[in-house]
């Protein structure tokens, strides 16, 4: 793509360049040629904390501004929690500031749904109808009818409130698409989600993980610092061979969907060769003896069967991380949106830690440390007698989060009209048209709603589904809310968010909507504050914080980071680190897990696994003029034998189907995958016109298959088999 | 000792983010499809078949003790600046006749489409004026870009360069002389180019010397020639793919 653009530009330049040349005859010399158009940073700019807002890791950085014009954002250095880094997305942040494709009015559906057909409208007209339509599905169908998600925002927290003022249970994140069943399975087995202290480590074994492209905050730059200066020793599992597993010291193409198998292989060997931290699993575990017996039949040389990693390997990891523990761990990983067992197979990752002490000393798992910062104003929600008991959601997963609810499980309720009807959706900074599997379903579902309000920064595919369009601020225009950061042995801190530019067009803040409905809807006493008086309730208890916020753009707290469970229970049942999990016994789940072998893909098919690179954050970046021009598209990753045998070549189009659904894409024939195995990056497929990315590559959503984790009711999206054939 | 700015790179920290390329971009405006910067990969289907592990080599214009761009532009417009060592481009003198991108073992250069004019790393300018490390390696997330004077020892990039094995990555036959040096293998070094000078102007270069650059130079002459010259001469004055600077931004161009 590049070359071709440059044809253009070679024969622009030759043309412009006879022209120059007259203009340099006739006009003296060379001085004709534009000047102005170099350099972002004149003399005089003003350096402005920012805190990042390109992905979820909100890394604070500073914002050049020169004449009210953001040119460049830079690391702040002294934010330790990005190791003073800012990645290529949070450099390309003001392409989304300055993105002429972004929303800049309210915009009212005027064709079908999803047929893109808007007219622009004022403000007051948006919120009346907003108020009107809500209080309407409110009244016929109970405050519940209402579905409210909200993205990793600085200001979903307004959005959450909203909700509980208006009188609806069913409040959706995006985490149910993401990492749920994973903080399941830790929150099951040591009472809280840890943090790994990865700077210290000597041994990680990453499974289900890719920090050198899907960039965590410490743990990606922690994780090259001790490569490169601990010696530390890195294993990657990946049917894919990642750039983590590039720059591995030990890489394993690790058969999909086994990952259990080996957790099992090495328990198996770390309690029989009697490797394990027999001080710590006395002291501070249960149901180490259930275990012994439990892996009993889980040994190397079967789980080399299951996962194509050959016995004598697993059984040296299982060594070499008893040798490096405590300072050593199974990475807990983040997505974990893959099988139906996922928390059962992350359940795996915790326990091996477990065994091994891995937790509360340096290099292995930490406690979450003290940061300080409080909830804000609190809330006196209104009680609703109409109200159904429970959230729409209640019941499917034998152990969701109430509080995240799960975002499969809402959609099939909704589109049963059981156990209630769900008609109205309020969606902010959230996008599952892309990010949730069976695409077909979600558009379903928001079909059959009597109103559909999107509020986001562009036209994003939910948007493109809604009847009423709001335009948020970005992050560079916004004030918003303090947020608490959690970075093991980096800090644990505090970051808030204050406006670097003037806002632009009508985008206004989603605190700006929620407060308006509320006065309409006569909910405004619990939206009577400013952000300001907000974010000063949070920082209530540090009073050092606004001065530290205001000079090094973080506040850090000083608080424990080793030993904070010395001396203190564990929040489980048996109050220790659970490997027999009581509840879960309880509930009539495996209390160890029990490995069932992963479906295989039928003949001539492949198991699709989706993931992405330092480009892209699923679907808010991949239109971003600047990193659209790194990543154009997305293709489908496929083994040079399995593309061979379907007599597809490199370069070729491509049709993936499932029963979700088709999509159409380029094939990178490539040894980086397994030959049972296909692959595609996120975020790409489109459906919105509106998007620089309409037109580029395929979406994940429509070919993804929405199987469900049992426990969490976190999404399964690497349950699909697909068929490839030459388009 | 005079100061000489240099960078001093791991290869081995670089995990291929690309944000030295996105930080670049923005820093100095470089146009839709041009790059000040990059970063090689070496082979990565032999490395997925061997598991041999990969090696990502972030690089830029190397700010050459030997610079064959200099010597291949006709105006003097392209120039090492003495007090820092720095190869700089002073777009009033630039004609944008490609003799330099076609002199660059590193194909560091493109020709901007809207300024008609050389471009190409200067380690920031702008921002080392306003007191700020270059863009690519104030932003890098593994601090494998590390700059500074190499003639200070104490220097980051100097102390680097203490003690520690460091190599250039040059052509054999286009030795030039880098500033660039690496921290062990840098990972792909078949690469650079041979510089390709342009034969004319050598020529008359060794009649006229420096008189006749700075008659170039000073007066509208040469520019018309220059660019009847371009006018003729057509694509074939212009190096084939890189004159569009480093166009393996993202992976996607890697894999077509």
């Amino acid at each position: 793509m590049a070359s071709k653009q440059f044809m253009v530009s070679r024969r622009g330049f030759l043309k412009l360049g006879v022209g120059a040349a007259a203009t340099a005859t006739a006009g003296g010399l060379l001085k004709a040629r534009p000047a102005g158009a170099q350099g972002g940073l004149k003399p005089g700019f003003e350096s402005k904390f920012t805190v990042c807002d390109m992905c979820f890791n909100k890394c604070s950085a500073i914002a050049r501004v020169g004449d009210g014009v953001v040119r460049k954002l830079d690391p702040n250095p002294k934010f330790l929690k990005s190791r003073g880094m800012l990645c290529a997305k949070g450099n390309a942040g003001l392409h989304q500031l300055y993105d002429p494709n972004r929303l800049k009015y309210p915009l009212l559906r005027v064709g079908e749904r999803g047929q893109g057909q808007f007219r622009r409208i004022s403000w007051s007209e948006a919120l009346d109808l907003a108020a009107a339509k809500m209080g309407a599905i409110a009244k016929e169908y109970t405050r519940c009818g209402m579905l409210f998600m909200a993205g990793a925002d600085m200001q979903s927290t307004f959005v959450h409130r909203f909700a509980e003022a208006f009188g609806s249970y069913n409040v959706i994140s995006h985490e149910s698409n993401c990492l749920l069943s994973n903080n399941r399975a830790f929150l099951d087995t040591f009472g809280e989600v840890p943090i790994p202290d990865v700077l210290n480590s000597k041994y990680i074994l990453m499974a289900g993980a890719n920090r050198f492209e899907s960039l965590v905050t410490p743990d990606s730059i922690d994780l090259m610092t001790t490569l490169r200066e601990h010696g530390c020793k890195l294993v990657v599992l990946d049917p894919r061979y990642t750039k983590t597993a590039a720059l591995a010291n030990e890489y394993h193409a690790i058969r999909p969907g086994t990952d259990l198998a080996l957790m099992l292989a090495l328990m198996h060997v770390l309690i029989n060769e009697g490797l394990y931290d027999k001080q710590f699993v006395a002291e501070k575990t249960y149901g180490l003896e259930q275990l012994r017996t439990h892996v009993q039949s889980y040994s190397p040389e079967w789980a080399a069967g299951q996962t194509d990693i050959p016995a004598e390997a697993i059984r040296r990891m299982a060594r070499e991380l008893a040798a490096a523990a405590p300072a050593a761990m199974v990475y807990p990983g983040r997505r974990s949106s893959d099988y139906a067992n996922s928390t059962q197979i992350r359940r795996g990752f915790a326990m091996v830690n477990a065994l091994l002490g891995n937790w509360d000393r340096p290099g292995g798992l930490t406690a979450a440390r003290v940061v300080g910062l409080k909830g804000g104003i609190p809330l006196e929600a209104p009680f609703y007698e109409d109200n159904p008991p429970e959230r729409v959601d209640s019941g499917q997963a034998r152990l969701m989060f109430e509080e995240e609810g799960s975002f499969k499980l809402t959609r099939d309720a909704a589109l049963k009209g059981e156990p209630y009807p769900i008609k109205g959706f309020f969606a902010y900074h959230v996008n599952p048209m892309q990010t949730g599997a069976n695409r077909r379903k979600t558009i379903a579902m928001l079909n059959q709603m009597d109103f559909v309000m999107v509020m986001d920064v562009a036209m994003t595919d939910t948007a493109w589904m809604a009847d009423l369009v709001l335009p948020s601020q970005t992050y560079l225009e916004r004030l918003d809310p303090a947020s608490a950061q959690q970075g093991s042995s980096a800090c644990a801190c505090v970051v808030q968010r204050d406006p670097v530019a003037p806002a632009m067009f009508e985008a206004q803040p989603v605190f700006f909507v929620v407060q308006e409905l509320a006065k309409r809807l006569e909910l405004g006493e619990h939206f009577d504050f400013t952000v300001e008086e907000f974010r000063a309730a949070q920082l209530a208890d540090l009073p050092d914080a606004p001065q530290a916020l205001a000079e090094d753009g973080v506040y850090y707290n000083p608080s424990r980071l080793y030993g904070v469970y010395e001396g203190k229970i564990y929040k489980t049942k048996s109050h220790k680190i659970e490997l027999f999990n009581q509840r879960y016994a309880e509930a009539g789940l495996d209390p160890m897990p029990v490995y069932t072998a992963p479906a295989q893909p039928p003949a001539g098919q492949f198991r699709l696994v989706v993931g992405r690179n330092a480009l892209i954050t699923q679907s808010s970046s991949t239109s971003n003029a600047l990193l659209l021009q790194m990543q154009p598209d997305n293709d489908l990753w496929i083994h040079p034998d399995s593309a061979a045998r379907l007599g597809v070549k490199a370069g070729q189009r491509v049709a993936v189907t499932s029963p979700a659904g088709q999509q159409v894409l380029t094939a990178r024939v490539t040894h980086e995958t397994r030959p049972d195995t296909v692959y595609m990056h996120t975020g790409f497929g489109v459906m919105s016109r509106e998007l620089a990315a309409y037109g580029r590559g395929g979406c994940i959503a429509a070919v993804l298959v929405d199987a469900v984790d049992e426990i969490s009711g976190n999404m399964a999206m690497h349950e699909t088999f697909v068929q490839v054939a030459a388009a | 000792m005079a100061v000489k700015l240099g960078m001093v790179i791991d290869a081995a920290s670089c995990i291929d983010c690309k944000g030295c390329q996105a930080a670049c971009k923005v820093a100095n405006q470089v146009p839709d499809g041009h790059w000040r910067n990059w970063i090689k990969r070496g082979d990565e289907e032999k490395a997925a078949l061997d598991r041999q592990g990969l090696r990502f080599q972030p690089g830029n214009c190397m700010q050459c003790d030997k610079p064959t761009c200099v010597a291949a532009c006709p105006t003097g417009a392209t120039y090492k600046e003495a007090k820092d060592g720095v190869v700089r481009i002073d777009r009033e003198l630039c004609i944008g006749c490609g003799q330099c991108l076609a002199a660059c073992p590193y194909q560091a250069r493109y020709r901007h489409p809207q300024l008609r004019v050389a471009d190409k790393c200067d380690f920031c300018a702008e921002r080392r004026a306003a007191g700020l490390q270059p863009a690519c390696v104030d932003t890098c997330p593994t601090k494998a870009r590390v700059f500074g004077d190499l003639n200070d020892p104490d220097s980051p990039a100097g102390r680097l360069l203490r003690g520690k094995a460091s190599v250039q990555v040059v052509n054999q036959q286009s030795n030039t002389d880098p500033n660039l040096y690496y921290l062990g293998d840098p990972g792909p070094a078949d690469w650079p180019v041979q510089a390709k000078m342009p034969t004319p102007w050598q020529f008359w270069k060794s009649l006229g010397g420096p008189a006749l650059e700075a008659l170039v130079g000073l007066t509208g002459l040469g520019v018309i020639a220059m660019y009847g010259r371009q006018l003729i001469l057509g694509d074939h004055d212009q190096p084939p793919e890189h004159a569009s600077g480093h166009p393996e931004g993202g992976d996607h161009d890697q894999h077509a």
